[in-house]
């Protein structure tokens, strides 16, 4: 290595650290949920908790961490005490507040108590998992709330005083027609949250849904999908809710920093089962099972799954690829000064090509996907990757 | 036994007129062993010669007979190949024999490849016996039969035989016209050994067998044979008989069929109808009928994934050593890259080739479009012959371009008379005769251009008679005819794979129905891409890939990236599969399906 590190220690240093805490509970399972999740036995949740404090304690803290973001399953399934409990081993590794604190809600588990215990220990925002306001989608989903719970639980987590509110949203269900999704958008849009993301259904392996595709019961229409992309993005532009990333628009000021961070390849440590972390030079995922994620604690150990190591050119690659899913796209100067391995002049001619098929745009050292691009970025990304190759090969 | 008790025949009939039945039969009268009991070798091919109802390979066989004339007669039948692709080893099969059993399904009657087969027996001065078999048929019909073998075959119909060789009637009668109508073997008194090759057969110990018949003198073991054609000398290893299994015999005397091993080990060096001589007391004149076998179809194979090339190269050199009459040379595509320009007799024999590669040697392939032999004539008269457009001239430096012909006879119901012509015309066909057969079916006799029957004639054929129409042909003359180069072009790149010799009336048509085509096939891409099909620069048809309509991850959250990028993984890994053409990605497969059913 080079004189090159104390200025990269630096830089990293002061770079920021995201905390993923995974809570892996659930009242049901949704048809189209492939996230690590259970209902909880009675014990369970203590186990958790000693679990989260546990593998906190295995971690070599780097630094202060700067965002937090409690995923799922339902953080909200937690007893207030549990959560403050929870909150109170989170804070011990921020070094005070974290900038921005995301816990996601079900609609279902939305109680003032539990907004109050949240609010108190320092969350920023909550993400409350709305998916659709059709009663009758809500119920082919198998989600466990109501349109009106929706309602309720949007108007005590706005009465409770949360900076930052947003509202997940799905479209291309089944039976679903553009007209219900532009109904969902619009009912989204007059709750006025901070922030919207809105995902395309994925038919993840191991769900229902994925069951009922391979049965024919349901169908794959990818041009439907496309349609309702296209008058998701206008209807929401229309609506002032700028999009930064291919499923997420936000007012201004509103983005998810947490997430931002994760696709400009920054650090994030991920507790809990299933939960993934990337840093200290490796990335990979706790593995997906709580008994498994104990008992591995137990004997001092974070089981991980899928291991990689970090290279400088593979976090390069994946910036590019992940990064340009962000409308405000990828800079590639600092890259291209980290990474002089990494074939540059390849991946600049395939940014070429890409650009002169009208995929991507170009303004001095940033790239970014254009409206065309952005609806098949995955493409872009297998075609950037490939210019990637020769060097990945070797490491 | 002198050649004076040897009877050498063979039979021959349409496809499923019942020749392997009646051989059976005839097999299990004398006495010969059960004849499905073959080599290795043989039992490949016979998978495919099963599904096609065809015979690629001879199976000899020598029967003994006692005759009601109270002589012990060695009855040597020759099995032939029955496809028009195989007809120069089906005249040198007929040319090793002096009669001709020809059958003829008393339900089907006549059929194409009865009246070819019967004039290919007439032209070697066989002897004709006529049988109209499957009698028991409850639909026989030997009126017609008999008055189909008067008017079309010009046989006098009281010497029909009528058998069965279901139930066993006509065999003995069968047997007794062969001994009292067949001459005794000819060309015996000649005063030096000459011996015809009628197929040879590639076995790994032994090298090169010739299977042969014995025209006059006599050929052992240690005698130093020579080769007519080419004046090739080796020493005989064995000779033998077909029981139908080989057996070594000390001698093979005029008159008598059977096998040669010598030092000879590849069977390209043995050609088909080519001379046997003694190569201390020569024949001066070699048996009349040899040919150089000339493939007639061309393609180029490559193999899908280019890591084979080394695999298929070697499945074709074994190929090549069971087979003279295939030929292949390396060619390289700049769309498909390293691969072998392989010539066949039709397209049978091609598909029989395709196959068995596939099949027998395991290597998946992808093929060009076969092209026929063009002869192009430059200005100042240099004759060149061109077998892949991809080497055809600039039409600028040529005065002349010919294309080769077949004569094809067509038998057709009556009522698919009017599509048949139609079909006739759109390949390009001129109908030069016309027989009624009987009440309802009529044979058309036509010249068409090889390559317009290359691909689907067949098939076509087929369907607008409903399956009743059957053709045969032989190769006929070189024509005139205006004959252009067409280009495909993916996104402004010509692909050489896909380029073709076709007529300039009908370019128009076929390259639109090809891009349609290749626009169907192709998968979305992300990039607008353009196919078009093109004369000399000049865009003649056009059409356009679909555009990728979604391709995006909804979600990709901390925990999606490793996911993710497995998924990206797999994408790239499945498109360094694919041949990259003009920066599109085409899935080997698009060939296949573009290449095969045009
Ligand atoms: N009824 C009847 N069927 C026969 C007779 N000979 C053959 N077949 C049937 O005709 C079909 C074709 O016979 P095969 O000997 O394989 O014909 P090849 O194609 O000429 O060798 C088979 O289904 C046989 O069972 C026969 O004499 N009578
Ligand atoms: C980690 S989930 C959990 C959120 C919370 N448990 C809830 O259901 O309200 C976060 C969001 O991902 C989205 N999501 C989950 N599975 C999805 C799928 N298969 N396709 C598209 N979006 C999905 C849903 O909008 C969901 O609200
Ligand atoms: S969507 Fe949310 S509530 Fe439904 S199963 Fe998944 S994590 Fe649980």
């Amino acid at each position: 290595m080079s004189g090159a590190i104390p200025e990269q220690a630096k830089a990293e240093a002061s770079s920021p650290l995201g905390l993923y805490v995974h809570v892996p509970f659930c009242a049901s399972t949704c048809d189209f949920c492939a996230f690590y999740q259970k209902e909880p036995t009675a014990d369970d949740v203590a186990r958790f908790l000693r679990g989260i404090a546990d593998e906190a304690a295995l971690v070599a803290w780097p630094r202060p961490v700067t965002t937090v973001f409690w995923g799922g399953g339902t953080p909200g399934l937690l007893a207030p005490r549990h959560l403050a409990e929870l909150a109170a081993l989170v804070r011990a590794h921020c070094g005070g507040a974290p900038e921005e604190w995301t816990v996601e809600l079900a609609p279902g588990s939305v109680t003032r108590e539990r907004l109050a215990v949240l609010r108190e220990a320092g969350v920023t925002r909550v993400s409350l998992g709305v998916q659709s306001f059709q009663p009758a989608l809500l119920d082919a989903l198998g989600r466990q709330h109501t349109r009106e719970q929706v309602f309720a639980a949007h108007a005590l987590v706005r009465a409770a005083g949360f900076p930052s509110v947003n509202l997940d949203l799905m479209f291309a269900l089944p039976g679903q027609t553009a007209g219900e999704w532009a109904s969902d958008v619009r009912e989204a849009v007059a709750l006025a949250p901070d922030h919207l993301s809105t995902y395309c259904l994925t038919f993840e392996e191991d769900t229902k849904l994925w069951l009922k595709l391979s049965q024919g019961r349901v169908k794959l229409d990818v041009e439907r999908e496309a349609e309702l992309y296209e008058a998701t993005w206008a209807q929401l532009a229309a609506a002032g809710y700028a999009q930064y990333e291919v499923s997420n628009f936000a007012r201004p000021g509103h983005a998810c920093r947490h997430n931002l961070n994760t696709w400009r390849m920054h650090e994030w440590i991920g507790l809990g089962p299933s939960a993934a972390s990337q840093h200290a030079g490796w990335r990979g995922g706790n593995v997906a099972d709580l008994d498994k994620w104990i008992a591995g604690l137990a004997r001092g150990e974070r089981l991980t799954e899928d291991r990689v190591r970090l290279t400088p050119a593979l976090l390069a690659e994946d910036a590019l690829i992940f990064g340009l899913r962000m409308n405000a796209g990828v800079d590639l100067a600092p890259w291209r000064a980290r990474t002089p391995e990494v074939p540059w002049p390849m991946v600049e001619d395939a940014i070429a090509t890409l650009a002169a098929g009208g995929l991507l745009g170009r303004e001095g050292d940033t790239v970014r996907l254009t409206d065309r691009g952005r609806i098949v970025a995955d493409s872009v990304a297998t075609e950037l990757m490939a210019a990637f190759e020769p060097i990945l090969e070797t490491t | 036994m002198s050649a004076k008790y040897t009877r050498n025949f063979c039979i021959i009939a349409h496809v499923d007129h019942g020749k392997t039945t009646l051989s059976d039969r005839l097999l299990e009268h004398t006495n010969t062993v059960e004849q499905r009991v073959m080599t290795d070798q043989h039992l490949d091919a016979m998978d495919l010669e099963k599904e096609r109802g065809i015979t690629i390979k001879s199976h000899p066989v020598t029967m003994s007979y006692r005759a009601k004339d109270g002589h012990v007669y060695k009855l040597n039948l020759m099995d032939t190949p029955g496809h028009v692709d195989f007809s120069y080893e089906v005249s040198r099969s007929l040319a090793a024999c002096e009669g001709a059993v020809l059958l003829i399904d008393a339900a089907q009657g006549v059929e194409a490849q009865t009246v070819a087969n019967a004039h290919l027996a007439f032209g070697q001065k066989l002897k004709v016996i006529p049988v109209i078999n499957k009698i028991d048929l409850p639909s026989a019909n030997l009126e017609l039969c008999m008055r189909q073998l008067e008017d079309i075959l010009t046989i006098p119909a009281e010497e029909a035989i009528l058998a069965s060789g279901k139930s066993g009637i006509g065999i003995i009668d069968i047997l007794e016209a062969v001994v009292s109508r067949v001459p005794s073997p000819r060309w015996t008194e000649y005063p030096q050994t000459r011996i015809l090759v009628f197929d040879s057969l590639y076995d790994s110990y032994r090298g090169c067998i010739a299977y042969v018949r014995v025209f006059s003198g006599a050929i052992k073991a240690r005698d130093m044979m020579l080769l007519m054609s080419n004046g090739e000398k080796s020493e005989v290893k064995e000779v033998g008989i077909f029981m139908p299994k080989m057996v070594k015999t000390d001698i093979l005397r005029a008159g008598d069929v059977g096998y040669i091993v010598s030092t000879i080990k590849n069977t390209a060096d043995v050609k088909t109808g080519d001379t046997i001589t003694i190569a201390n007391k020569p024949a001066t004149e070699m048996l009349p009928g040899y040919k150089e076998v000339r493939p007639l179809v061309f393609c180029g194979l490559y193999p899908l994934e280019s890591d084979d090339y080394e695999k298929l190269k070697a499945a074709l050199g074994r190929l090549r050593l069971n087979d003279a009459a295939f030929v292949y040379s390396s060619e390289s595509s700049l769309a498909l890259g390293f691969g072998f320009r392989c010539g066949f007799l039709g397209l049978l024999h091609m598909e029989i080739i395709q196959e068995r590669i596939r099949r027998e040697h395991d290597v998946e392939i992808i093929s060009t479009y076969p092209s026929v032999i063009y002869h192009m004539v430059r200005h100042g008269g240099e004759l060149l012959e061109i077998d892949n457009p991809v080497n055809m001239p600039d039409p600028g430096e040529l005065i002349e371009i010919r294309e080769p012909t077949i004569r094809a006879s067509i038998i057709t119901p009556n009522d698919s008379m009017g599509d048949i012509l139609a079909l006739i015309m759109e390949k390009r066909g001129v109908c030069e005769h016309t027989d009624t057969l009987d009440m309802n079916r009529v044979m058309l006799r036509a010249v068409l251009p090889l390559n317009e029957i290359l691909v689907d004639f067949n098939d076509r054929l087929k369907s607008v008679t409903h399956g009743y129409g059957s053709m045969d042909y032989e190769l006929g003359d070189y024509q005139t005819s205006d004959l252009v180069k067409m280009d495909i072009l993916i996104n402004g790149d010509p692909v050489d794979a896909f380029s073709s010799i076709v007529h300039r009336d009908k370019a128009e048509g076929k390259g639109r129905q090809l891009c349609e085509k290749l626009a169907e096939i192709i998968p979305p891409q992300m990039f607008k891409v353009a196919i078009q099909a093109a004369i000399g620069g000049k865009v003649i048809a056009r059409d356009n890939v679909r555009e990728m309509r979604k391709d995006v991850t909804a979600k990709c959250y901390g925990g999606d990236i490793s996911r993710k990028r497995k998924l990206l993984d797999k994408q790239k890994e499945g498109k360094k599969k694919m041949k990259l053409i003009g920066k599109v990605s085409i899935p080997p497969d698009a060939f296949i399906k573009v290449l095969q059913n045009n």
